[in-house]
Formats: structure tokens, C-alpha cells, sequence
């Protein structure tokens, strides 16, 4: 197409033909807009690539999205998009979409094209002889928080009731499981409490290992509408979020704990307590007076890489202003000891009573863009409705509403996705299902993953792209990407907003709602799970009933009340008594699941993995604002790719001056598991000496073949942000 | 005053776009970029891009980045530039075509149907705008969203911007060409260079130390080949005419073979030129802008000197008594060209080019290899006396002249503190290593042949001055390769992710 259009020029050229300049029509709603990009139709949705959940309008034209505009009536973005947003209909017709089921052939071990009912068939009969014949721990399930909830929701009883497998889990557990984790401890459920609006009344924004500014870029004009706040960032670099910060304070890796116990020793000391929350909210005050005061302040600042009067000054400020909004992302969840840092944020909001009030929460920002919707209505770390597997009463409710026997529900939550990963490799689990995600590049410890997937009878992934995990599939399932299917997405804020079938899924792929049905069908369980079910609606009418008296509960919400909403917060319960856009705020009464507010004990552990003489550098991953994940989409958009085409390490320039390197040498960064060549060095003084940056969106120089298979142990959340690595000199030139 | 205000509270501001408020005589409309709340998120540059279908390899925006002071008191700011419409833009005042035209409203606009896709105005630009666009065979450049701002809307990158760090207002013209200090700061370009109009709202306590992130990153240059050729082969043909005059005025020769062979390489250069159009179709266009364009002047006295040079070889066979006054006049026109030549490279927005040593280097070229062509057609017994040696010796000097520009143009570089003197140093060194020795080998070499040659006669001259001129002729065009290749363009701070581009 390209080449022959660019043909076509040449030869007009040659002939003198005028030049085609990109013509202008005139869009009603937005002016004027190229002529070949104005819409026949707008088509309201929500943003699928991260949690803040921005409102779009996708133009289209014809079978086509030719453009996309930020709602400027949408209560989240109020008609801004960032550059992932703003191509986002790019995406859907992008190179590389699966358009046919494959199925590994057996002498050539070539995937080849087999129909859906081939397809499925294989995947039904397989993961059921599995079952039989090894038990139902021998399957594991990894999916996603890309789906829409509808999808989840029917996923969830698939895996769990239809297969009947155990080991079902997301890849919400490499990014928010910590949060989920931490929130349980402290207030006996999931579901962040604050909402966006905090960040425009607060006082004071803590944004704690949190770079909005690269990752949740549509927060940032309520940070910086906030003009009366101050600012405070936590991060070990100046990252884009610091650097229009008020406050930056530049944390050891790790040192989170260390200075949350030492802000909570001031403001204990300072008597900066919220007397009153506490005693009729909180428990376990005593514990952690007594922790916090045994450690010396002096302690506290070596450790965490932040001066005395520094630690003081963030404690006075938290302790002194009446509306703080504690908010944080993978700077705190990326760690072994993620889950016990966010209950250590739960403790200090709740000691300072900044819990329930306008300005004033722990505010976990997620991070996919429905994320939340698989924690409400998944099958992983809760069962539906954030019920727990070893609450009977939650089991008895749950086979009444589902008309099963009681014995059908399960008593446990099955392996987390690192120990589906570790039972894989102990050839415990055999078959494995993937759905949504690209763990080859985004798991961490690459080459361990990629040997468990050789170990396995059979890898089935389900995906909308062509990956790398896809090219180490058995069975390929070619699934409908955002744009292309019906559903909701819950955002950060508890939000649930539509997502819309903006085009016709790609000739060949069926939405992953059709996918799971269809797997219901060949397993014989259709009839039973998905009674009359044929669209995603169908499934949200199940869950209003399922999550109906729960935390999360959409009995008040319907697609129609969505839409004249703009969102819809919940909890929204169906007595008439809330508000039509639902509840902000959760807590606002202090009702905690469990009670009282658990307040925290923490011991500050050290890095597993420190530096020494063959690795003396710590790394730290992350993310840049053009890429979502691995690159499967925005990879493949030209634009994005232009902005960002290659991975790079970040080294301060003293190391760089003592390695003699200089911006743009190609070097080799290596840890004790694997290699990354040619990295691309970037010398700047926004990290710390000893410390490298490596952004963790690219295959070919993939830093999780540095970072190391170490979890949380609550959470099972990965420790991406510390490994020890080496930097050599490869002599392999520069880049660019 | 301002259109799209850099509102105190950002969070009130989310109606619709605000509207332009009308012109009063004397105003422009410009882009402002408040620095202090740029989050570098590069929404901007995409809408800029989905707006004008561009693709990917073209952007007329950049979001570039500037860093300071030290960790972790590290001071970084981003900075969004397009098109900053300028009062003098150098881009129109080069344009060879006249495809530039400033509106009343300000917007600088270029008109893809009048371009010839030359690229004279991505080397004026200081802030390298101006962008090549491959598939339409032309430049583009923002036009600060024209149909967009013709219906009151402001443009798709200001629209765009999540934190209101562009805007579009109004400027004072007098006003700001009095002062214009508010378009400097953050690594750009002195506004003075084309009268900017961007107006830049710098953040409190910017440090002192700041510098482009993408500082150490320089890359090579487009080498351009067929201006390689063009340069080379005008500047040997208008040397050649005038040694061949010289000849002809001393009687040595009366040979026209050595004016045709300066008519073929005069010719042989226009063809050549053509081919780094990206419209040949068009190319009379760029004899529009005599005016103002060294380029416009250039094509109009190279091809004056080539007809010239026809006219030279006809005459040295049919009227050899007119030859020499033929041969200087066409060699004076030739003169002229290669002056024009010379001077279009002579642009503040290229500082490796911009000195009187790229004149030098140009003129030296023609004196070294023009007298060595004619010593080709020398008669015998011319060779070890007379015009021979004068021949010679003018050859050897101007490649020892040649050597020297060399060495002083890269003590100039090495005297001057900025990224692209530094910048087009460090290619010279370390990029083109190869092509340094090559260089430096096929300047030396042909100076000591040539020194043999003027101590020798007959054959042996002429064998020792063939060999110098094929060493010679290797050296400069390793020359010319390089002198594309490692200028270092002035333009807005780039950016690591986007290996240093900005």
C-alpha cells in the first residue's frame, strides 16, 4: 500500500503533477480535520491502555477509526488524551494482528492456520485429559487486566467452575497485587478508598514512587491545577513527576520502609497524631509506637538515603495539613516487601486520619486499564464480589446465586502467577493457558521463563498480536483487541465507564467474551455457567446480582446510567440513595471490612540482591510515556516508535566519566541471569551514582533478562525495581 | 492580550478551546510554551502528526529536553518547539523558489506546489524546522494549524496539551523585534538569528549549567552526493576554463580539448544537481529568488558559466585567437558561481560552514585541480617551462592552501565553546577516522608529486602531474563527503529517547 502510493507520486512527480498535499475538511464537532480522517460517526469509549480511564471519541469512516479526540465532557480527562491515547485507533488495524487460530503441526513444528472449532476443540480436550488424568492442579491460567469486566467475569467462571482448574491468576500480579495485598491487611478488603479529585483539594500530594507524569499522564493537570498544594515526590530518580514537584526526595532503593517508620516516629513524637481516628478507627497503635520509637531517626535517614531534617520536615508537613492524599504505583508494589510498604501508607493516612475525606486518602494508582475490574470480578486473589475463599458464608452465597453445589466453589485461592511460573518448571502444572499478556518480555528472569515454557505439554495463548510469547505457543487463539468488542472498564478511581466496539473485530479474531463461550461449548458447560448468555451485557446483568452487597457493588449501575453519568463510582448500591455519578470516596464512615484499620508493624528488610564487586550497580526498570508494556501495540504505531525505538540505560555522570563511557555508547549491562548487549548510554545527573535505569518495554534489549525472580511473599508481586548488574565496555560502537 | 492563556488554575480550564481574539495592525499570531509546566508527556507532537498526516520521520514538533545542576538536586525541563514564525525566517529569505510567503497573520507558509524539494531551507533554519517530507518529494513545516486558525481555533498541539503548556497569542511586532530576549533561554537558538517569535515562560531558578539532554549525541549528516558532485565538478570546470585560458593567452595551447572537457564537467554538474531535487521537474523554479537566494544565484551563474563554456570550446577550434578572451570570460562567470556557491553554504544555522573558509575551500579546489586538467593537453615541450610550471606551481599551492584550511577551520571549531562546533569536531575525529586519513593522505600526496613534477620534464611531468591530480581528485571528494557529512546543525534541544533527535 505504502510503496505503491509512494510509486504513484513518484511517477506523478516525474510527470509534473502537483504535489498531494494532506487536504483539509471540516468536522461539525472538531473543525477541521484531514479530509480522509473526518469521521462519518463519533463513538464515545474509554482509553484502553492504562487505569486513569480517560473518556475518547473514535471517529469513524466507513469500516475504519481514522481519529481519536479526548471527550471534552469527560469527567476523568475533560478532553485530553497523552500520545498512547492520542493513536490509539491506530492500533486496530496496526501490522501483526493474529487473524487465524494456529495450531503447531507436528512434524514440522511450524504453527500453521486451523479453524476455531479445530481450535477449541484441541484446547477443550487437552486441558480436560490434563485434568483427568494429572488432577485439576496440573492447568494453570495467566490473564490479564486488558480485558473488559464482562470478560472477566465470565473468564473467572470458566476457569474456576468450568475447567475447574486451581491455578488461575493475572498479570495484575506483576503490577498492583501489593496494593490489593495491602489494602486487605489494613482494612480487610481491596478498593482504593481516595478518588482524582483528590489530588484537587489536597493539601499535600505525596506521590510515592509514583511518576505520574510518564505513566498516568492525564493526573498530572490536576496535580498541577492545584496550585495551593505542595508537591512531595519519592522516588530514587528525578524522574518527569519530580521534576515539577515541590519536594523531591531521592529514596535509597528500598528505603521506603525506613522512612515511613521514621515519618511515622516524628509524627508520633510531635504528637501529630489524629488522636480521635485513631482510638475510634484503628488498632494496634501501641505496636507501632512502640516499633517506630525504637528506631533512632538517625537510623532511619542512612537507610533511607534522606536527611533528618528532611524526614521531619515531609512529617510535619503530612502532620500538620488537613487533607493529604497519599498516592503511589510500582516504586512501592515492584518490591519483595511491596505489600508491607502500602500497609505501612495505610497507617500513616490512618494515624494522620486522612481516610474518607475530600483531599485526604491511600490512593493506589493502578495500572491497566482494567486492572480493578479483574480484582472485583476475577477468580485470583478473591472470588467474585472481593469475597474470600475461606469465608463459608461467601461460598454458600456465591452457589445460591449461581444455582451450583456449594462443592463447585473453590476453598482456596490456587497458585499465584510466579508459582504457576515455578510449577510449570517442576513440571507440576503442564498445560498452561495465557491470555492477553507477553510474559517472555515481561516476566522477570527471562530465560527461566522461557524454559518453563519448554517444559510445558501444551502453551495455549490467546492474544490479538503476534508477541514473542505468542511464537511459543502450541495453540494461537486470535482475539479482538479494544476498539473491537462491548464491555466496561473500571478505572483508579472505582470508576466504570463503557468501552465500545468502535470497528468489527479483524477478520479471522473473535472478542475474548466469544472465546470463552466458545471454550463453555466445547467443554459442555455453556448451558450451566452462561445461561442465555450472547453478549458481554448479559454478563454484567449476572455480575449487578453477584456483586449486589459487596464493597464493589453495581446492583445501581446499568449501561444507561453509565453513559448519562459519564462513569459510574462505585460502591452503587440499587436503593435510589446515591448520587447518579456514585460514590467518590469509600471509608467516608470509617466501616472497614475489618473493622478497625490495622495499623502496621514493619520491619525494613534489605535488598536481597545488593551490589558487589562483579555487579556493583543496582538496576532499576521502568517506563517511558510513548509505551504501553511490552510494545505489542505502541510499538508498532510509527509515531510512538519514533519517539522512543530502542531501550537505554541511565548512568550518572560519574560512573560514566569513571567506565570512560559517554551519551550514546553502546555497552553491555549483565547480572548474575542474563545479558542485555548494546544498551545505549544515557549519562544524566537524574540518578544516583550506582544506581542504572533501563525502561522495560523492549524485546530486543529486554531488561528482564537482568532483573531477578524474587517476589513478595504476600502479594507474590515481583522485585523489579533493585537487581545488581554489571556495565561493560563491549566496544561495539555507538548508537544513532 | 493572551489567546490561550497559561492559566494560574489550570483545573477550571476545561471548556471548550478558547478562540482567537482578531488582530490589530502591527500583531502576529505566535506560539507560547510555558516551560514550568511541560510534564514531557509528547501529546503534542502526536496530534500534531495525526492532524497533518504526517509520517512518522517528519515531525514539526519536537519535544526536546534540558538538564541541570546535579543529583539530586538535578534541574530538567522539556521543551515543545514548532515552527516559531518568524519576523526574518531563513527559511524564506534563502528559498530559492519562493515557496515561502509570510501571511499578515504571521504564519510563515510554505507552498508545497512552488518547492523543488532542494532543502536550502532545513539548512537556514535555526531551529531546523523545516522538515523533508520523502513521499511528496518536499519540504514542510508547521503552519500553526492554518485551517484551523482560519475558523478561530486554536492549533491541534495546542488543543492537545493536557497542562496548557502552548498557546497561541498575539504579539506586538515592533515590541517584540525591540526585544525580543523572552524567545531565548533553555538551550535554543538566540532569537536574534531570525527574529523567533516563540515566546518561551522560562521556570524559577533555571540553573546556569543547562544543557541539551541530548548534548553528547551528534550524528552524520545527509552527504549529500550530488551536491558533492555538483560542487566538485563546477569548481574543476571553471578552474580548468581559466587554466586553459591562461594557456591560451601564453600561447602554450591552442587545444579546445581541455575547454570541452570543462563545458562536459560544467554540464555533467547541473545534471547532477538535479538529482538532489526532490522535484527535477521543477528546478527552473529556483531561478525565482535573484533577489535575495545565493542559491537562486548560484543555478542562474553556473548555468551562465556552462553555455559560457560551450561557448569556449566552440571558439578554441573555430577561432582560437578569441579563445583566451572566451576562456576568461566564461572562467570570470564560473568565478562568480563558485562565489555564490560558496556563499549559500555560509548560513549561521551551520556554524562548521559558516566562515569565509568554506569560500577558501571552494576556490582552492577549482586552482588545484583546473591546472592539472589543462596540463593534460599541454604540448610537450610546455611540460618542465613556461605555463607548465606556472601551472603547476599554482596547483601545489592551492593543495597546501587547500591543507591548511583545512587545519584552520578545525582550530576555529575547536576555539568556539558551542554543541555544534564541538559536535561537527567530533565527527571530523572519530566518525570519519577512515575518511580523515584518506583525506589528509590524498592532500599530502599529490603536494610532494607535484613538487617532483616541477623538477622534472616531458613525460615524467606529465605521468607525476596525472598521478597528483587522481590523489588530489580522491582527497577533495573525501573532503566534500566529509564537509556534509559532519556539519552539526544549530537546532532546538533534542532528546536521548529519540537517539538525540530532537
Amino acid at each position: 500500500m505504502n510503496t505503491n502510493r509512494r510509486l504513484v507520486h513518484r511517477l506523478a512527480e516525474r510527470l509534473g503533477a502537483p504535489v498531494p498535499a494532506t487536504q483539509f475538511g471540516d468536522d461539525a464537532t472538531f473543525g477541521p480535520m484531514p479530509e480522509t480522517a473526518v469521521p462519518d460517526r463519533w463513538v464515545a469509549t474509554t482509553c484502553g491502555y492504562c487505569s486513569v480511564g480517560c473518556g475518547m471519541l473514535v471517529g469513524v469512516r466507513g469500516d475504519d477509526a481514522v481519529a481519536v479526540r479526548g471527550d471534552p465532557d469527560h469527567p476523568v480527562n475533560r478532553g485530553h488524551l497523552c500520545p498512547k491515547g492520542l493513536s490509539v485507533h491506530l492500533t486496530l488495524r496496526a501490522e501483526g494482528r493474529l487473524r487465524s487460530p494456529l495450531m503447531r503441526e507436528g512434524v514440522t513444528g511450524r504453527q500453521v492456520p486451523a479453524t476455531w472449532d479445530a481450535a477449541l476443540g484441541l484446547v477443550a480436550r487437552r486441558f480436560t485429559n490434563l485434568i483427568a488424568e494429572y488432577g485439576p492442579d496440573s492447568v494453570g491460567i495467566i490473564s490479564t487486566g486488558q480485558l473488559v469486566t464482562e470478560e472477566f467475569y465470565a473468564l473467572g467462571k470458566l476457569a474456576r467452575l468450568g475447567l475447574g482448574v486451581e491455578h488461575y491468576d493475572g498479570n495484575t500480579t506483576l503490577c498492583m497485587a501489593s496494593a490489593v495485598s495491602g489494602y486487605k491487611a489494613t482494612f480487610g478488603s481491596d478498593g482504593p478508598p481516595g478518588c482524582y479529585e483528590d489530588f484537587e483539594v489536597a493539601d499535600v500530594i505525596v506521590l510515592w514512587g509514583a511518576n505520574v507524569a510518564d505513566n498516568h499522564p492525564l493526573l498530572m493537570p490536576r496535580i498541577l491545577g492545584n496550585r495551593a498544594a505542595t508537591v512531595v515526590v519519592v522516588d530514587p530518580r528525578v524522574t518527569k513527576t519530580a521534576m515539577i514537584a515541590d519536594e523531591h526526595l531521592a529514596v535509597r532503593p528500598r528505603g521506603d520502609v525506613a522512612l515511613l517508620n521514621g515519618v511515622l516516629r516524628v509524627i508520633i513524637e510531635d504528637d501529630l497524631v489524629d488522636d480521635d481516628y485513631v482510638r475510634d478507627h484503628a488498632e494496634g497503635f501501641a505496636e507501632l509506637r512502640a516499633q517506630v520509637l525504637a528506631i533512632p531517626l538517625d537510623e532511619a535517614a542512612a537507610e533511607s538515603g534522606i536527611a533528618v531534617n528532611e524526614i521531619r520536615a515531609l512529617a510535619r508537613l503530612i502532620g500538620h495539613s488537613s487533607a493529604v492524599v497519599l498516592a503511589w504505583t510500582m516504586g512501592v508494589n515492584h518490591s519483595a516487601q511491596g505489600t508491607r510498604t502500602v500497609e505501612l501508607l495505610n497507617t500513616l493516612a490512618a494515624v494522620t486520619g486522612n481516610i474518607g475525606k475530600p483531599g485526604a486518602s491511600p490512593f493506589s494508582i493502578t495500572g491497566q486499564c482494567n486492572a480493578m475490574g479483574t480484582r472485583e470480578t476475577g477468580f485470583t486473589a478473591s472470588m467474585p464480589g472481593y469475597r474470600a475463599y475461606d469465608d463459608p458464608a461467601a461460598r454458600t452465597e456465591l452457589a445460591a446465586l449461581w444455582g451450583v453445589d456449594e462443592s463447585r466453589i473453590p476453598t482456596a485461592r490456587g497458585r499465584a502467577y510466579p508459582d504457576i511460573i515455578d510449577a510449570v518448571i517442576t513440571e507440576e502444572i503442564r498445560g498452561l493457558w495465557i491470555i492477553g499478556t507477553n510474559p517472555v518480555v515481561s516476566y522477570p528472569n527471562r530465560e527461566r521463563l522461557e524454559d518453563a515454557f519448554d517444559r510445558l505439554d501444551i502453551l495455549v495463548v490467546q492474544d490479538g498480536f503476534e508477541t514473542p510469547t505468542t511464537a511459543c505457543a502450541h495453540v494461537v487463539l486470535p482475539a479482538a483487541i479494544w476498539g473491537e468488542k462491548d464491555g466496561t472498564f473500571t478505572n483508579s478511581e472505582r470508576r466504570v465507564s463503557r468501552v465500545r466496539k468502535v470497528v468489527e473485530p479483524i477478520a479471522g479474531a473473535k472478542s475474548d467474551f466469544d472465546i470463552f463461550l466458545g471454550l463453555a461449548e466445547h467443554l459442555g458447560v455453556r448451558d450451566e455457567l452462561f445461561p442465555g448468555w450472547s453478549t458481554p451485557g448479559d454478563a454484567f446483568d449476572e455480575w449487578r446480582r453477584v456483586s449486589s452487597g459487596r464493597l464493589c457493588d453495581y446492583s445501581g449501575i446499568t449501561y444507561e446510567r453509565i453513559d448519562a453519568a459519564a462513569g459510574v463510582q462505585w460502591p452503587c448500591p440499587d436503593d435510589g440513595l446515591v448520587p447518579l455519578g456514585g460514590t467518590p470516596r469509600l471509608y467516608t464512615d470509617a466501616s472497614f471490612a475489618s473493622g478497625r484499620a490495622r495499623l502496621a508493624v514493619v520491619d525494613a528488610e534489605p535488598m536481597s540482591e545488593p551490589t558487589r564487586p562483579e555487579y556493583p550497580f543496582i538496576l532499576n526498570t521502568g517506563r517511558t510515556v510513548e509505551h504501553w508494556h511490552t510494545r505489542t501495540k505502541t510499538g508498532r504505531i510509527g509515531v510512538l516508535d519514533a519517539l522512543a525505538p530502542e531501550a537505554w540505560v541511565d548512568m550518572n555522570p560519574a560512573d560514566a566519566h569513571e567506565l570512560g563511557l559517554r551519551t550514546g555508547d553502546a555497552e553491555r549491562v549483565s547480572s548474575r541471569r542474563g545479558v542485555v548487549d548494546r544498551l545505549s548510554v544515557s549519562v544524566t545527573e537524574t540518578i544516583r551514582s550506582g544506581e542504572l535505569f533501563v525502561p522495560f518495554h523492549f524485546d530486543e534489549r529486554c531488561a528482564n533478562r537482568l532483573t531477578n525472580n524474587e517476589f513478595d511473599p504476600i502479594s507474590r508481586e515481583p522485585n523489579y525495581k533493585q537487581c545488581a548488574v554489571q556495565v561493560e565496555r563491549s566496544g561495539l560502537g555507538r548508537i544513532g | 492580550m493572551t489567546v490561550a492563556p497559561i492559566t494560574d488554575d489550570l483545573s477550571k480550564h476545561h471548556g471548550p478551546t478558547p478562540t482567537l481574539l482578531p488582530l490589530e495592525p502591527g500583531e502576529q499570531y505566535r506560539f507560547v510554551f510555558d516551560a514550568s509546566v511541560c510534564v514531557g508527556c509528547h501529546s503534542c507532537e502526536v496530534a500534531c502528526a495525526e492532524q497533518n498526516q504526517l509520517p512518522p520521520e517528519v515531525r514539526w514538533r519536537r519535544v526536546g529536553e534540558v538538564e541541570g545542576g546535579s543529583f539530586p538536586n538535578t534541574r530538567r525541563f522539556n521543551i515543545s518547539m514548532a515552527c516559531n514564525h518568524c519576523l526574518e525566517p531563513a527559511c524564506l529569505i534563502g528559498c530559492p523558489t519562493e515557496a515561502y510567503v509570510k501571511l499578515s497573520n504571521g504564519i510563515v507558509d510554505h507552498h508545497a506546489e512552488d518547492c523543488i524539494g532542494c532543502g536550502y531551507c532545513t539548512w537556514n533554519c535555526p531551529y531546523s524546522v523545516p522538515v523533508f517530507w520523502p513521499e511528496r518529494n518536499v519540504v514542510t513545516k508547521c503552519d500553526l494549524c492554518k485551517p484551523r486558525l482560519e475558523q478561530g481555533l486554536t492549533s491541534a498541539c495546542v488543543d492537545a496539551c493536557p497542562t496548557h503548556a502552548i498557546g497561541i497569542e498575539k504579539v506586538d511586532i515592533a515590541a517584540w523585534r525591540a526585544d525580543h530576549s523572552q524567545g531565548d533561554g533553555l538551550g535554543l537558538p538566540p532569537a536574534s538569528l531570525s527574529l523567533s517569535t516563540t515566546r518561551i515562560v522560562m521556570p524559577p531558578n533555571v540553573p546556569g549549567d543547562l544543557a541539551g539532554a541530548s548534548h553528547e549525541q551528534v550524528e552524520l549528516e545527509d552527504p549529500h552526493w550530488p551536491l558533492v558532485a555538483l560542487t566538485l565538478l563546477t569548481q574543476l570546470a571553471v578552474g580548468t576554463t581559466l587554466a586553459t585560458a591562461l594557456a591560451q593567452t601564453a600561447g602554450g595551447i591552442a587545444s579546445g580539448n581541455a575547454a570541452l572537457v570543462a563545458f562536459l564537467a560544467g554540464a555533467m554538474a547541473l545534471v547532477a544537481s538535479l538529482g538532489h531535487l526532490g522535484r527535477p521537474s521543477h528546478a527552473w523554479k529556483a531561478l525565482r529568488n535573484l533577489r535575495r537566494s545565493w542559491l537562486s544565484r548560484e543555478v542562474a551563474l553556473f548555468g551562465a558559466y556552462t553555455g559560457a563554456a560551450a561557448l569556449h570550446a566552440v571558439v578554441s577550434l573555430a577561432v582560437p585567437g578569441l579563445a583566451p578572451w572566451a576562456g576568461f570570460g566564461a572562467g570570470l562567470v564560473g568565478v562568480f558561481g563558485i562565489y555564490a556557491s560558496g556563499r549559500l553554504y555560509l548560513v549561521p544555522a551551520r556554524p562548521a560552514w559558516d566562515t569565509p573558509l568554506t569560500l577558501v575551500q571552494f576556490f582552492v579546489t577549482a586552482t588545484a585541480l583546473g591546472p592539472l586538467v589543462a596540463m593534460g593537453v599541454l604540448p610537450d615541450r610546455e611540460l618542465g617551462q613556461g605555463i607548465g610550471v606556472v601551472l603547476l606551481t599554482v596547483a601545489l599551492g592551492s593543495l597546501v592552501l587547500a591543507l591548511l584550511a583545512l587545519a584552520a577551520n578545525a582550530l576555529r571549531l575547536a576555539s568556539q565553546p558551542t554543541r555544534e562546533s564541538w559536535g561537527s569536531l567530533s565527527l571530523l575525529r572519530h566518525h570519519c577516522r577512515w575518511e580523515r586519513r584518506a583525506r589528509v593522505g590524498a592532500g599530502v600526496i599529490p603536494v610532494m608529486l607535484l613538487a617532483c613534477a616541477l623538477t622534472t620534464s616531458g613525460d615524467a611531468t606529465r605521468a607525476l602531474a596525472g598521478a597528483a591530480f587522481v590523489f588530489a581528485g580522491v582527497g577533495e571528494s573525501v573532503g566534500r563527503y566529509r564537509f556534509y557529512v559532519t556539519v552539526v546543525p544549530r537546532s532546538v534541544p533534542g532528546r536521548f529517547a529519540s537517539n538525540g533527535r530532537a
